[in-house]
């Protein structure tokens, strides 16, 4: 799941201060989970876009909003695109990109993107994986340091971990810390002695 | 007779280094002279790379200034601000300039500066960067291609002194077993905890050189217990510097005594003083050192 933020009300006003005739596209999968771009946002977004004397043409809910077919696929969800101005994105980056490769029009996105994250045990889980194109999360039990280490360090923890929290954020684990105790849980401590390479950068 | 940072930490005899700071901004006098005062009293200087991820002179440019007034500098080089080919191009021109002496570590992360918005490198970490190190001193560079002239650095690295931690432990010894040349440690005030470490690393056989930190203060002794990662002052000290009526001296003491205490234990000391050295000479002499 590509985990989203949604942005300020007042920011996605002020991206489309030159714009009216807006439509709006959600996404049903990962935005929706998140609320931010699921029918209920969607439905909000529109009232305060209008509220806020936009004209909102209408909107439609793809499935995944990062996987258009085509700008008549739009269409057939919802024919007043045909009359947009522009589109707002309720989605991840990747949503906005595919729609702006399917339609020629002004596009803008409400979310901010952070990170390829899941959910597990019932939780939210953010920073899961980088696409590094190069996986070596087997190496340290199932947790990545490329993406849950803010430094990406290969070779075990900084020096700046407090009490197992993270020198970077105090609120989060260090994910050495969980690396450690997972490779234990699972017999498996002598992973933590291979000396790693740095990660190759260049070609994916 | 002449003794270089290397030869003396092959040599028995117990080191002193100590850590200076380039300055913010161009002007160079007053750190120099800030430097000065360790004239004949440490055996090398540590030159911080933007120590806290706050913006400084490099390291390299001011390690070369104390080079040309007689100093004998161990430039530090974090990870944090260069990727594979900054680290080297910089190692290189270090060598050049007649430096000999580095010390390789992570870097704190720029969220800790005052430049919080600058994208963190880490294209190595620093085992990494060790292991690169000891490939420029055979002659070539990280991809294999043969240098024009390689280096012969003495190399260090850095650890914290909790014998609890074993991640920390076992990074260390990834670090001695890429090449690291000695160690300096974060602050000791626990000298029981420190001999428990110096019991844990004894295999690696590698000369640690142990931290040091002047306390001043009660509040700076509180701080740094919750926000330092491995540093921990033991109740004993809090208590002492509660009492003190000059916190300053007995923090001095306080050091003193654990330098006393560090010379049965480890290969050397390692002074960081907050603020100036002003007074690390007379802490030197407080502990029985004399002047080189």
């Amino acid at each position: 799941m590509i985990i989203t933020s949604a942005k300020p009300f007042e920011e996605i006003l002020n991206l489309l201060k030159n714009e009216d005739n807006i439509f709006v596209i959600g996404c049903n999968v990962c935005a929706a989970k998140l609320k931010t771009g699921g029918e209920p946002e969607v439905l909000e977004m529109c009232r305060r876009l209008e509220e806020s004397g936009k004209h909102v043409v209408g909107w439609a809910l793809p499935t995944a909003a990062c996987s258009i077919r085509s700008f008549e696929s739009l269409a057939e969800k919802n024919e007043k695109i045909n009359e947009a101005s522009c589109i707002l994105v309720m989605g991840c980056g990747s949503g906005v990109s595919s729609v702006a490769s399917v339609v020629n029009l002004p596009i803008y996105g409400s979310n901010n993107t952070l990170s390829l994250g899941g959910s597990g045990g019932g939780k939210l889980l953010s920073d899961q994986c980088v696409m590094c194109g190069d996986c070596t999360i087997s190496e340290y039990g199932g947790l990545c340091p490329k993406s849950q280490c803010p430094k990406a360090l290969l070779n075990g923890p900084c020096g700046g971990s407090v009490d197992g929290m993270c020198e970077v954020n105090r609120e989060k684990n260090c994910v050495w810390t969980l690396i450690y105790e997972r490779l234990k849980r699972i017999n498996r401590l002598d992973l933590l002695y291979v000396s790693h390479a740095p990660q190759e950068h260049g070609f994916k | 007779m002449l003794f270089n940072f290397r030869e003396k930490l092959n040599s028995r005899k117990f080191l002193v280094t100590a850590e200076v700071s380039p300055p913010k901004g161009t002007r160079f006098s007053a750190p120099l002279e800030d430097a000065r005062q360790l004239k004949g009293v440490a055996d090398a200087l540590n030159v911080t790379d933007n120590q806290c991820s706050i913006m400084h002179m490099s390291s390299l440019a001011f390690s070369k200034l104390l080079l040309d007034q007689g100093h004998e500098p161990i430039m530090q080089l974090t990870c944090r601000d260069r990727n594979r080919i900054g680290l080297q191009s910089d190692l290189l021109g270090a060598y050049a300039l007649g430096i000999r002496n580095i010390c390789l570590m992570t870097g704190d992360f720029p969220t800790c500066g005052d430049h919080p918005g600058s994208k963190p490198v880490y294209d190595l970490d620093s085992v990494q960067l060790i292991e690169l190190v000891r490939k420029l001193d055979s002659g070539i560079d990280f991809a294999g291609n043969r240098l024009d002239g390689g280096t012969s650095f003495c190399a260090g690295a850095v650890s914290g002194i909790d014998p609890e931690k074993t991640m920390q432990l076992i990074k260390l010894e990834k670090k001695v077993r890429g090449g690291a040349d000695f160690i300096q440690t974060q602050a000791v005030y626990d000298v029981g905890i420190f001999e428990e470490f110096m019991e844990a690393v004894n295999h690696l056989e590698v000369p640690v050189i142990a931290g040091l930190i002047p306390l001043k203060s009660l509040g700076m002794a509180e701080y740094m217990n919750k926000n330092i990662s491995g540093i921990h002052v033991p109740e004993e000290i809090m208590l002492r510097m509660k009492d003190a009526s000059s916190p300053l001296e007995e923090g001095l003491l306080i050091a003193s005594e654990t330098i006393k205490e560090l010379i049965k234990l480890s290969r050397g000391v390692h002074v960081m003083p907050i603020g100036s050295h002003k007074n690390t000479p007379r802490l030197l002499s407080m502990a029985g050192i004399s002047e080189k």
